[in-house]
């Protein structure tokens, strides 16, 4: 019950806070330099005096700012995030056409960097001066700092022309369409590279915050404990010592979607991955304004979406905060 | 028991703790910092990189945006690192690219930390009202993944370097400004706080002058830290297309080029390890400060 | 009867920074007996802990036994594998800890710890493990069991912690309980209730329980034997009611002057009475030299101390042994 209305109030607070990205879009519009009409159209649009006349109309642009403001958000409760010239098709659609393959990319990268980050950290806390421990030292530092996109375009580089066992472009291979099982197969062999490209920075990041966390963990008095009743070592670690890791790295992983977010879209215009990434990218070129900022806003929601979801596998993991600390 | 020996029990010497006179916490700090090997591999990578780009064009006077041969020319002893899709210098660009990119790095940490310390250090000494807006403010930006904020916020303002590098500090201040807001809510009940408080010290002294310098060791790292983060956003921006066309940096070459990889590796490649390795360099530097730091975590992992 | 426990010149090291082993605990030789109580006395550092991890073979990383035996029921534990000894703890011997509330894993329920001892080694299904669990928390006399054994740690207080670390313990039903200052974390009405409670659950089950404590009222009232330690060495030993009357070691002395009301039932010798600490600190690892461990704090010292190295443990009356030089002149 308390859980319930703990969900509600956080769902009330991510409205009020998407709506605040509202506004702040709102704001832009008018901030930027020019004519805010030129910001709605996109510069590129090529809108005819009549569109921009339209467009004047519709948004109230010459009523008061709070008039407007009215005016844009109630355009946005009706679905309406704009109409993009450029591709010739209301905004919403496009984001609609390529949330998916985004979201693919993304937790596919979200579920690898965990899992093996996790297990790269924990294997190399066993033994802290290892030979291991220290290569996944020295891998998370370099997967940290590499650029994703400049990893993107060596992998691309590799398995595009010195060893082609993989596909480096798209989604689905367009010579050759595929039914049923096999098209998930070809989805799956596309997703490869893309989503490690952009799973090695988390990796990177989680390794070693498990490492650390795991060491912690493991000279905790309540291991010893664990130790002391008899447990074999893979109960120790995998029940007793490893829920007390992953407890901050959910956090972090929650704290990162937006970053894990931008870095699909990097990723995606290097393997040309038909997701937003290519959409942000074609827009920022034909200045196209109305989709990127749909597409900040959209992103925000998934950063609150997964901010809810992280909530809630952090109550499951660690009672203290289910059941408030003593 | 086989050898005979007095024991000491009065002239106790602890084992593990320096024999040395206590010296002054910067200079033991700075001995700290050297004595831990990613500091010092870090800080050295780092001084060759910045004397790269400061001395360089001395030693390999070419200008980066001249074409001094024919569009992807593979290295040769004409160009050292070959040239890109236009026929530009591929180290010349490094070196002219490096101060660019270095600079927007340096400054827009500078950016990060000042707003991420001022909201911080407001939301956790004042607390209350102030800390409660600040803390929704500082939610909302964490909402926003930065680099797709800061892309929107180029592509609308212009695509010159100092936008380039107003935006990165703009949108990535949330975890400098958590951090601060973390000391400073633990410091503010400390005794020497409360202390000072007594003795009659103002808000500002008491922010400035008593909280500030106790706050600041974790802040530092994470300032070395928002340099690398914005070399890296540099490159992010660049890469979409969102580079400033008249200054060559890093990112620019990277996204200039980017749809030739398959063509010229060269005028990827290394532009791409050069933000790589001033990275690395940076987050080894803090690491090592880290270290120096919390000497105590350091010797615990 | 033979012991159950048998601890023959242990001798356990500290591998310090410089690879150099200091020794922690030097020749250390007792027995422990079903169904009696032998208490390891002294100060913090002087190696009692250590003892208790050594038996239970959970000495942390640089800790090392350099020498002796320690024999359970015939077996050598520190020649058997790592299985072997994994199936002996929680089982045959099992240990309670110092501090109940980082003892316990905070992220499970306390019903699930106790019952993981019974899955685990006795190969229960989850829901008879459950149900035992019950009864061992019925056992240490938790009040308002059906909700309790689904509590998480936080959400009880020290001493209840400190109960289901027992029952956790008794689970196995353990042969040996070591109890490593049970009580040091909890309120002094508390401990009270949890030493009853240790020698009720003794008497029910005959187990043979190592007392480690620094509190010789604790040891007067539930010990048999004890050994009193200083700077890892055994500087006295004896029958618990003899050694707490008449003790003849003047650390032993010091140690009995810090209790605040003994219930002897004696009035305390007047030469002692009016110590009330014992001026100066255990020397550290690494400080210690063949002489008396405790010769620098010690008021008794003559040179007869300064110039020879410290004594071998002996035999003063039966069932009472005292390393010191003085101990004739200190037991008229």
């Amino acid at each position: 019950m308390a859980f319930a209305i703990h969900l509600v109030r956080q769902i009330a607070n991510a409205v009020a806070l998407l709506l605040a990205v509202l506004v702040l879009n709102f704001c832009l519009i008018h901030l930027a330099p020019g004519d805010p009409v030129q910001v709605i159209a996109g510069e590129m649009g090529g809108a005819s005096a009549d569109v921009v006349a339209a467009l004047r109309a519709k948004y109230g642009l010459d009523h008061s700012l709070a008039e407007q403001l009215f005016t844009y958000l109630g355009n946005i409760a009706h679905g309406d995030f704009g109409y993009s010239y450029y591709f010739n098709e209301p905004v919403l659609g496009l984001i609609a056409q390529r949330l998916p393959a985004t979201l693919y990319l993304t937790l596919c990268a979200l579920v690898m960097s965990v899992i093996i980050g996790t297990l790269l950290g924990i294997t190399s806390a066993r033994r802290p001066n290892g030979i291991f421990s220290h290569t996944v030292t020295v891998f998370s530092l370099a997967g940290y700092a590499a650029p994703i996109f400049w990893t993107g375009l060596l992998l691309l580089l590799l398995f595009g022309s010195v060893w082609p066992i993989l596909p480096v472009v798209g989604m689905t291979d367009v010579v050759h369409p595929k039914q049923g099982f096999s098209y998930i197969v070809d989805v799956a062999r596309h997703l490869v590279l893309p989503a490690l490209t952009l799973a090695l920075v988390f990796i990177a990041q989680y390794s070693r915050l498990a490492r650390v966390n795991m060491i912690e963990a493991l000279s905790a008095d309540y291991i010893r404990t664990a130790r002391a009743k008899g447990l074999p070592e893979w109960l120790v670690i995998g029940k007793h010592a490893l829920r007390n890791t992953l407890i901050p790295i959910v956090t972090v992983v929650g704290l990162q979607f937006g970053n894990l977010f931008a870095g699909a879209v990097l990723v995606e215009t290097v393997f040309s991955w038909p997701g937003m990434g290519r959409l942000v990218f074609d827009s920022i070129l034909r200045r196209d304004y109305p989709t990127l900022m749909a597409v900040l806003f959209f992103s925000a929601m998934m950063v609150m979406a997964a901010n809810i979801v992280t909530d809630i596998v952090y109550r499951l993991i660690d009672p203290r905060i289910r059941t408030g600390r003593p | 028991m086989t050898t005979l020996q007095t024991s000491t029990p009065l002239a106790i010497e602890p084992l593990d703790l320096p024999a040395r006179p206590a010296a002054s916490p910067a200079r033991a700090a700075l001995r700290q910092f050297l004595r831990s090997p990613s500091g010092v591999i870090g800080l050295c990578l780092l001084i060759v990189l910045v004397l790269g780009t400061a001395v360089g064009p001395i030693l390999y006077p070419v200008d980066p945006l001249d074409l001094v041969g024919g569009p992807f020319t593979p290295p040769s002893a004409d160009a050292w690192l070959g040239t890109d899709y236009l026929g530009r210098d591929v180290l010349a660009g490094l070196i002219y690219g490096g101060r660019a990119t270095l600079t927007v790095g340096a400054v827009a940490a500078l950016i990060t930390i000042a707003i991420g310390l001022t909201v911080g250090a407001l939301s956790g000494f004042f607390g209350g009202a102030v800390d409660a807006i600040l803390v929704k403010l500082t939610e909302f930006f964490q909402i926003l993944p930065p680099l797709l904020f800061a892309m929107v916020l180029v592509t609308l303002f212009g695509q010159k370097l100092t936008t380039i590098t107003l935006a990165i500090g703009a949108v990535s201040w949330t975890s400098a400004a958590r951090l601060t807001r973390a000391e400073f809510m633990r410091l503010r009940n400390l005794d020497f706080v409360k202390a000072a408080r007594t003795a009659g010290a103002g808000n500002a002294h008491l922010i400035l002058r008593v909280l500030l310098p106790n706050a600041l060791p974790p802040v530092i790292v994470s300032a070395t830290l928002a340099i690398g983060v914005a070399i890296l956003f540099e490159g992010g921006l660049s890469f979409l297309g969102l580079g400033d066309p008249n200054v060559m940096s890093w990112g620019l070459m990277l996204g200039q080029n980017r749809n030739y990889v398959l063509d010229a590796w060269w005028a990827v490649t290394f532009p791409g390890a050069a933000i790589f390795l001033a990275v690395l360099a940076i987050s080894l530097v803090g690491d090592g400060i880290n270290d120096a730091a919390n000497p105590r975590l350091r010797r615990r992992t | 009867m033979g012991a159950l426990l048998q601890v023959e010149s242990l001798n356990v090291g500290l591998r310090n920074g410089a690879g150099v082993v200091v020794p922690v605990i030097e020749n250390l030789s007792f027995e422990v007996h079903s169904g009696r109580t032998t208490a390891l006395v002294g100060e913090s550092g002087c190696g009692k802990s250590m003892t208790a991890l050594a038996i239970m073979r959970l000495l942390p990383e640089d800790f090392v036994i350099t020498g002796g035996r320690i024999v359970l029921e015939g077996e050598d534990i520190l020649s058997l594998s790592p299985k072997r000894m994994r199936a002996l703890r929680g089982n045959g011997m099992s240990m309670i800890f110092q501090e109940p509330m980082t003892a316990l894993n905070p992220l499970f329920t306390v019903g699930d710890q106790i019952a993981e001892v019974l899955r685990w080694h006795q190969g229960l299904s989850a829901s008879a493990a459950h149900a035992q669990a019950v009864e061992f928390l019925r056992a240490v006399q938790i009040p308002a069991l059906e909700q309790r054994v689904n509590a998480y740690p936080h959400q009880l207080s020290g001493g209840m912690r400190q109960r289901v670390m027992i029952a956790m313990a008794l689970a196995g039903r353990p042969k040996l309980l070591i109890a490593d200052e049970p009580t040091t974390a909890l309120d002094v009405t508390v401990q009270a209730q949890i030493f009853d409670l240790l020698a009720k659950l003794q008497q029910d089950t005959g187990t043979a329980v190592l007392l480690i404590t620094h509190d010789l009222g604790a040891v007067a009232e539930l010990a048999d034997d004890v050994l009193v330690l200083y700077a890892g060495r055994c500087i006295e030993s004896g029958a618990s009611a003899d050694l707490v009357g008449h003790p003849r070691h003047p650390y032993t002395r010091g140690l009995l002057g810090c209790v605040p009301h003994l219930k002897l039932g004696q009035r305390m010798p007047a030469v002692w009475s009016d110590l009330g600490e014992i001026a100066g600190m255990v020397p550290p690892l690494g400080a210690r030299g063949a002489d008396c461990a405790f010769l620098a704090r010690c008021r008794d010292a003559s040179d007869v101390c300064r110039s020879r190295p410290q004594p071998m443990l002996e035999p003063i009356e039966t069932d009472h042994a005292v390393s010191c030089w003085r101990k004739s002149e200190i037991a008229a």
